[in-house]
């Protein structure tokens, strides 16, 4: 749940987007984040969470996908 | 191929005033000082310099948050004073319908992205951290203000910076002056911008002697160009920008045409790093003059150099003695930078917006703080109180940068 909570403040910050506009479903594209906004996501969740992301990680496609991908870091990062 | 002539259709700047163009040429005749005190908090020791900033910029304002956090500072600075001369010159933002395939930027900055890396510097030896933001080569590349500028206004053709220490944005603008000339490009945008106070920048400055003291009480007066009891230079921040237009274009549009632009040239003294020589001066601004078909006596004003170093300002006081014989002793002469400061890679552009005016308002901003003048310094007509409803025909502005590039750009009324 942490994730979605950063994604959300990390669009409205930098794009502008409202964050009820941020849900699972929502295409990451369509909300206006290109592959350098990715990148630089990538890298608040690296730095927020202590995580590492692999270089050949796959770009999630919508929100869902990059919490599910987050979320299972994090958890990892944990145990 | 013949010569097009080129129009000054558009003119901005964010200005450490705080308001507009207009009132920023106003205050400069009013003999203001834009120049504040500097102190921060850095470690070990904080900077303590006369300096001028732009307190009451907000990039986020101007271009949006979005756009503002992919930029640094020296590049938020190149796009708010685009969009300024942009709008003055009523062009549309987005390309309705015209082709701008041949259309360009070419920016002026000296130091780039600094102030990006120097917070990756901090980040890593400071604060212990291990990576830095993807985007940190993206806010550091001096080329990213030309490339958001390009994005920004939909600019197809040439996009490119120059980096030419304080003549940075000279040789930008004649290089687009001379891209609108030969009619490779309709329009260009040019300018230049940069960022000074980058903790390891200004402390770099400071250990070359050539830096000003001031406290909070005398800063407003540190910087006094050709004054007997000059102390060198105050650098600032900022960014000015011009829009070059094909004067055809611009008379087809029914764009208000501020000015024009009519000659530049530019040299090396080819001698030292630091120390200017009178010969390279003087052969860039005769190459000037023959550039733009104009004799010392069409020459109404100069807008010197004059950084109010202790080797500077006479060597480029004998320049223009040696170009202008008899001419010099009645040519009206003034250094602005004792207002505005030293932009570095911005300063030649703010420097050509006051030529620009000038010629235009038919009014010459003072050289401000000229008290006693060093005698090293006599022979132009040192203009110490602005003069009003003066018939301006043509005006030269100087710039001569450390490394020994000189660049002179020439400008010249309309309606005269």
């Amino acid at each position: 749940m942490e994730s979605i909570g950063l994604i959300r403040d990390f669009l409205k910050d930098r794009l502008g987007v409202e964050p009820e506009n941020v849900v699972p479903g929502a295409v990451l594209a369509e909300l206006g984040v290109d592959s350098l906004m990715m990148l630089e996501l990538m890298f608040e969740f690296e730095d927020r969470f202590g995580i590492k992301l692999s270089r050949d990680i796959k770009t999630p496609r919508t929100v869902g996908e990059m919490v599910s991908l987050m979320d299972g870091l994090i958890a990892q990062s944990k145990s | 191929m013949s010569q097009r002539r080129v129009a000054i259709t558009g003119l901005g700047l964010v200005s450490p005033y705080g308001g507009d163009l207009a009132d920023f040429f106003t205050r400069l005749c009013a003999g203001e000082s834009a120049v504040g005190y500097l102190l921060t908090d850095d470690v070990p020791r904080p900077l303590s310099m006369p300096f001028v900033s732009c307190p009451a910029f907000d990039p986020d304002a101007v271009l949006g948050k979005p756009l503002a956090s992919m930029m640094d500072r020296f590049a938020q600075f190149a796009m708010a004073a685009a969009f300024s001369a942009w709008d003055d010159a009523g062009l549309p933002r987005k390309d309705e319908g015209e082709n701008r395939d041949d259309w360009g930027v070419a920016w002026g900055t000296a130091l780039g992205g600094t102030m990006a890396y120097e917070k990756g510097y901090r980040e890593l030896w400071q604060k212990g951290r291990e990576r830095l933001s993807p985007l940190t080569v993206l806010l550091g590349m001096n080329s990213s203000a030309n490339a958001h500028i390009s994005i920004q206004l939909g600019l197809g053709g040439v996009s490119m910076s120059h980096t030419v220490a304080c003549a940075s944005s000279a040789i930008a603008i004649g290089e687009a002056f001379r891209r609108v000339r030969s009619g490779e490009a309709t329009v260009m945008l040019t300018g230049g911008s940069d960022v000074p106070q980058a903790y390891g920048v200004a402390r770099a400055w400071e250990a070359l002697r050539v830096m000003a003291p001031g406290d909070a009480d005398t800063s407003a007066t540190a910087c006094r160009p050709f004054s007997a009891d000059r102390h060198g230079l105050v650098l600032g921040e900022g960014g000015a920008a011009l829009v070059l237009e094909d004067w055809d274009h611009a008379v087809a549009r029914g764009a208000r045409i501020h000015g024009e632009i009519v000659g530049y040239g530019t040299t090396c003294d080819h001698t030292h790093l630091v120390r200017p020589e009178a010969e390279g001066q003087i052969r860039a601004i005769e190459l000037t003059l023959a550039d733009a078909g104009l004799g010392a006596a069409d020459i109404d004003y100069v807008n010197a150099h004059g950084t109010a170093t202790a080797e500077g300002d006479p060597v480029e006081v004998a320049a223009l003695t040696a170009v202008f014989g008899e001419r010099a002793a009645s040519l009206p002469v003034s250094a602005t930078k004792s207002m505005h400061g030293h932009l570095l890679g911005g300063s030649a552009a703010i420097e050509a917006i006051v030529t620009v005016l000038a010629l235009r308002d038919g009014s010459i901003p003072p050289t401000a703080h000229l008290g006693t003048l060093d005698p090293a310094c006599a022979g132009v007509d040192h203009v110490t109180t602005a003069r009003h409803g003066q018939p301006l025909r043509a005006a030269l502005s100087n710039s001569f940068a450390f490394g020994g590039s000189n660049a002179v750009l020439a400008f010249r009324a309309i309606d005269l």
